[in-house]
């Protein structure tokens, strides 16, 4: 009976509360979205809905309440044009992929709950010990696109189909910075488990953000173009492609396909502060080591979740914030900035990483002194940057030519 | 357009500096506008708890009104000469003898569809002695399209209602009576 509760009730209820909580928390993300647009563009945001059959207000709290009613209860309707299996499945292939992938991400350290005789503390991940976690999050985000692919493909309409088309060029040109970003932080800490990649910038005290910054702007501007946010959205760019793959789509498959994305932001989000932020780690606040069965456990188990939430939260602003801040790239401005400029720097920073971990660079800077590290890493990351910055160019060549060689 | 054509003149286009194509400079510069206006001041209001202040409300263009004289008769002197600016067409006058002395004619009835017109101010423009002006009331609100045909009674009303707060401005610069 132990055992069964143990293996089968308490992932159950983990996954029960991180499915709850993600679909709230991508409701709740949507109206600051909105919120966050309207202050940008000096208007006050939706500040209507409140308490349903009460004068309540609370600042709009009820709005996504009210948009997932709306949509719950708008007609599904299917064109008579699309293949209707692809159609059906592409939403859920994109939701299934975008939520299985929090199974490995930790929402914090541990909880000290004893639920079971003789388990440990709770551990605040859905899966855990798993060892390939970074793998699996690769392999479900790859899956992601296949939904938007076929979500384009099945739709049957040119719209649909450029923005399924975008995509799926887009991300295989950003899953390559992506992945070269993500290897840095492997090479440090020797495990692909976030929990064990948070535990070693805990204990070092050296976030991976000090100690590998180009690392990190590789892994951002690709997590950006993977999340398909702005300024790189050319899969539903909507001055182009109407909505882009979900042209065709309303009801709940859109609000479906509406989540996932949102998810992946928040997922973005998570893993930009887990592999770069320091994950529940804060200097001075939530302690280092693995959680001490005293008195103040509850404390820095509380502190280590509010922490990594905190970093979650702004991550997230900060990708709200980009999105009013820069224009929409051009398609071949895309593919430049990925191929030309992110790949090269990730393969710099990962050729730096590998260097400076070698047992005897680091006998010879001494394992003690990471301030050595940084520098070096921060220096190369300037140099870098600057190189490319001189290899552009100064042209944007953007505009008809006037002198046309015929090729041959 | 012809490429090549030799009345188009093509100007280069700046080179990109240093700093630009560092691209930094760009993405702060970017980001702090945004974050200027995110915490700045908003210009829309919660419309019915809060009023909208129009910047100046004596040009604003809201709903019609017909102004009267001293002696509280309606200024117009049914000249047409709104009815024929009007590019909407929403005024329709009917012009009678006048029973007083001092002008020919006046409007027997003066009505403007409010939902015909566009509020562009031509009529404002286009009357010589200032009897048609527009306020700065814009909440114009009807059950029916009837109740939104305002007729010189009711024009005369909102001159009532808004002449303390929006003056005849020709008043100050000895307008016509």
């Amino acid at each position: 009976m132990q055992e069964t509760l143990q293996i089968i009730g308490i992932p159950l209820l983990k996954i029960a509360v991180l499915i709850g909580g993600l679909m709230t928390a991508a409701a709740y993300l949507v109206l600051l979205e909105r919120k966050m647009a309207a202050w940008v563009q000096d208007r006050k945001g939706p500040n209507r809905v409140g308490m349903p059959l009460t004068n309540f207000k609370l600042g709009g709290l009820g709005q996504p309440l009210a948009d997932g009613l709306k949509f719950l209860f708008k007609e599904e309707f299917t064109p008579r044009h699309v293949d209707v299996l692809l159609y059906t499945l592409a939403p859920i292939v994109t939701l299934t992929s975008a939520l299985a992938v929090y199974a490995v991400i930790p929402i914090g350290d541990t909880l000290p709950l004893q639920l079971t005789a003789n388990g440990g503390p709770l551990q605040l991940i859905a899966a855990p010990g798993c060892d390939v976690g970074l793998l699996y999050i690769f392999a479900l985000s790859s899956i992601a696109v296949y939904g938007v692919i076929l979500g384009g493909w099945a739709s049957n309409s040119k719209y649909s189909f450029l923005g399924g088309l975008r995509t799926s060029a887009q991300m295989i040109a950003y899953e390559l910075p992506l992945g070269l970003g993500i290897l840095g932080v492997v090479i440090v800490s020797g495990s692909l488990d976030l929990g064990t990649i948070i535990r070693q910038q805990a204990d070092t005290g050296v976030w991976n953000a000090f100690a590998q910054p180009l690392g990190m702007v590789v892994f951002v501007i690709a997590a950006f173009a993977e999340a398909a946010r702005l300024p790189f959205d050319l899969p539903e760019c909507e001055q182009e492609l109407v909505g882009g793959y979900h042209t065709e789509y309303s009801g709940m498959r859109l609000i479906t396909f509406l989540i996932a994305e949102f998810l992946h932001m928040v997922t973005a989000a998570m893993l930009i502060s887990i592999l770069f932020l320091g994950g529940w780690h804060f200097w001075g606040i939530t302690g280092s080591g693995p959680i001490q069965d005293d008195q103040w456990a509850w404390v820095y188990s509380l502190l280590r979740v509010g922490v990594l939430m905190a970093k979650v939260m702004g991550v997230i602003l900060f990708f709200m914030l980009v999105r009013w801040s820069w224009p929409r790239f051009r398609f071949d401005q895309l593919m430049a900035l990925g191929w030309k400029v992110m790949l090269p720097h990730g393969m710099v920073n990962l050729a730096l990483v590998a260097v400076l971990c070698e047992p005897v660079v680091m006998a010879a800077i001494g394992s003690g002194r990471p301030a050595v590290f940084i520098a070096i890493s921060w220096g190369v990351a300037l140099v870098t940057w600057m190189a490319t910055a001189m290899v552009q160019p100064g042209d944007p060549e953007n505009r008809p030519q006037t002198h046309v060689e015929p090729s041959i | 357009m012809r490429r090549d054509d030799p009345s188009i003149q093509w100007i280069e286009q700046p080179k990109l500096g240093f700093a630009a194509r560092m691209y930094l400079p760009l993405f702060v510069q970017g980001l702090t506008t945004t974050a200027k206006h995110l915490v700045g001041p908003k210009v829309t209001v919660s419309f019915p708890e809060e009023r909208p202040q129009p910047g100046n409300p004596l040009i604003y263009r809201g709903v019609h009104r017909l102004n009267r004289d001293e002696e509280g008769r309606v200024k117009c002197v049914a000249c047409f000469l709104c009815a024929t600016a009007c590019p909407a067409h929403c005024i329709d006058i009917i012009g009678v003898e006048s029973p007083w002395p001092d002008r020919e004619k006046y409007p027997e009835s003066f009505t403007i569809d409010e939902l015909r017109c566009i509020y562009c101010g031509m009529c404002e423009e286009a009357c010589p002695v200032d009897a048609i002006e527009l306020t700065s009331l814009l909440d114009l609100t009807g059950r029916s399209r009837e109740e939104m045909i305002f007729d010189k009674e009711k024009l005369l009303s909102v001159y009532d209602q808004t002449k303390d707060a929006e003056p005849m401005p020709s008043l100050k610069y000895g307008g016509t009576l």
